[in-house]
């Protein structure tokens, strides 16, 4: 799941759960250029792909610009 | 800081010859009035009407109801902030209101058009639904007003709302010299220091996320709606009106908030019950979670740098804003600060809990009913004889906001109508009780 209010996707039982930008715009940045809103959300939407091959305990966070996560 | 407000109580309104007080009963010289809401060249056209307790009337659409206040004495304008007007800090001298009487804010302006806040409530003056609100116990002199539609969104909303405060001080300027029936002083005193220390926080909603605008209209601090961090009000600066205007829900009007029972109960029990220290205003819709903790964390810091034992908790929206709400509620909990909430409460089905995020340590909540007027079971309002406002109404049956089977539709507003969708009583007005 991706949400930009992560403790309330951990709370309620999701597994794997992605940080995302904004409520209004989870997925991008309006305020960016189109191509580093482009990028931005790409980077997310890969993270949260990325997630779904890696097994988690329970409840876990997983955040798109943690250098470690660039991918 | 020391304000004396002066009561006027109304208990008739007629149209005459000038606009005047005169031992509960309040003439309105219609045509200046009118005149004065026209100076403005935004206006395109304004009537004035009045609604009476118990008549078959229903107005609609409502965008505000506001009671009328004048400063009298000390620096300042009631209402201060709003529509250009001045933002000296209030609540210090005298100011002079109108009880028992609504300005009715009636205009199809809508707030914004993005996030669902449409204007959507309608007032009955007799019947189940009228007696759900504390409006239909006023005498409402209700303004019709359209704005140039070539104007932009914002600036109608600037120029209907101004409108009506035209109005309220017209209105204002008749009890401006008169002695008041009734008066009460309103200060922070002293008191005995064993007396626990008491904070309200009051949040309101801030429309800046969904619209986009930090100017968007909505419930504003000295005319502000924008995200800001928690605000520290004196109660007489809220007396004063600094915290006003509407938000879309049938509670969260100027006059609504101006009469908050909680809040003059927190303010009269002062040095008898508990030592009140003021309010902390919260605005919500934060969009992050990291700045909804923020607030919370800063709300709470700023209630325990107050010296609160207590809190008392109220918010007048819906959905994620609860978020920055509950973790006010336990940072203070976290800070050793007793908290209560008082709050509407979601309909349990799909086995969702009432309340978006139930922390544990939000253990004292009173409830003032669920906030659908579906999970109510409130029926459709009867038919009335005179509408104040538009002819038609549209009606949304939608799966979020549905009432009813069927489409939308656009019905005829005189009815039967199906209720609003929402009912979130922010403050406790209702007297709405139920069987267990």
């Amino acid at each position: 799941m991706i949400s930009a209010i992560y403790n309330f996707a951990l709370t309620t039982g999701a597994n794997r759960v992605i940080r995302g930008a904004r409520i209004e715009h989870v997925c991008g940045d309006p305020t960016l250029s189109p191509e580093k809103d482009y990028a931005f959300g790409m980077r997310i939407v890969r993270k949260a792909l990325q997630t779904l091959t890696i097994a988690v305990p329970g409840p876990t966070l997983f955040d798109p610009m943690e250098a470690a996560d660039a991918s | 800081m020391r304000l004396e407000m002066g009561t006027f109580p109304v208990h008739d309104v007629v149209f005459g010859a000038a606009t005047r007080y005169d031992a509960g009963r309040l003439t309105v010289d219609r045509d200046a009035v009118l005149a004065a809401v026209r100076q403005d060249p935004r206006i395109a056209t304004a009537e004035l009407e009045i609604a009476r307790p118990g008549e078959s009337v229903r107005i609609w659409p409502v965008r505000d109801v506001i009671e009328p206040r004048i400063k009298v004495d000390g620096p300042g304008v009631c209402y201060p902030g709003m529509c250009g007007r001045d933002i000296a800090t209030v609540g210090e001298g005298r100011t002079h209101r109108l009880a028992g009487l609504g300005v009715v804010e009636v205009s199809s302006v809508n707030w914004h058009d993005a996030g669902g806040d449409f204007v959507e409530t309608y007032l009955d003056m007799s019947g189940h639904y009228g007696e759900m609100y504390p409006y239909s116990k006023l005498l409402n002199l209700c303004l019709v007003v359209e704005p140039d539609a070539s104007l932009n969104e914002e600036v109608r909303n600037y120029a209907v709302h101004k409108a009506a405060l035209t109005v309220v001080d017209q209105l204002g300027e008749a009890v401006r010299s008169l002695t008041p029936p009734a008066r009460e002083v309103f200060e922070l005193t002293p008191v005995d220091p064993a007396l626990p220390k008491v904070v309200y926080i009051w949040c309101v909603h801030s429309p800046q996320a969904m619209s986009g605008s930090p100017t968007a209209f909505c419930t504003t601090t000295y005319g502000l709606t924008q995200l800001t961090p928690p605000w520290y009000l004196h109660p007489n600066e809220i007396l004063d009106g600094a915290l006003t205007g509407p938000y879309r829900t049938a509670f969260a009007m100027s006059w609504t908030v101006a009469n908050n029972p909680l809040f003059l109960d927190l303010y009269r029990r002062h040095g008898r019950d508990w030592n009140f220290l003021g309010v902390i205003s919260l605005r919500t819709e934060w969009t992050t979670q990291t700045e909804k903790q923020l607030m919370a964390n800063q709300t709470a810091k700023l209630a325990k740098q107050l010296g609160a034992q207590g809190a008392v908790v109220t918010w007048d929206a819906g959905g994620n804003e609860f978020i920055e709400v509950v973790r006010s509620i336990q940072a203070c909990e976290r800070l050793g600060i007793k908290t209560v909430f008082l709050t509407s409460e979601d309909d349990a089905t799909d086995g969702a809990p009432t309340m978006l995020e139930p922390l544990p340590e939000a253990d004292a909540i009173v409830s003032t009913s669920f906030f659908k007027n579906v999970t109510l079971a409130v029926p459709e309002a009867p038919p009335v004889s005179r509408v104040i406002g538009l002819p038609t109404k549209k009606v949304l049956r939608g799966s979020t906001i549905g009432l009813h089977a069927g489409a939308d539709g656009t019905l005829p507003t005189a009815g039967p109508l199906p209720p609003p969708w929402r009912y979130d009583d922010h403050y406790g007005f209702g007297s709405l009780s139920c069987i267990e």
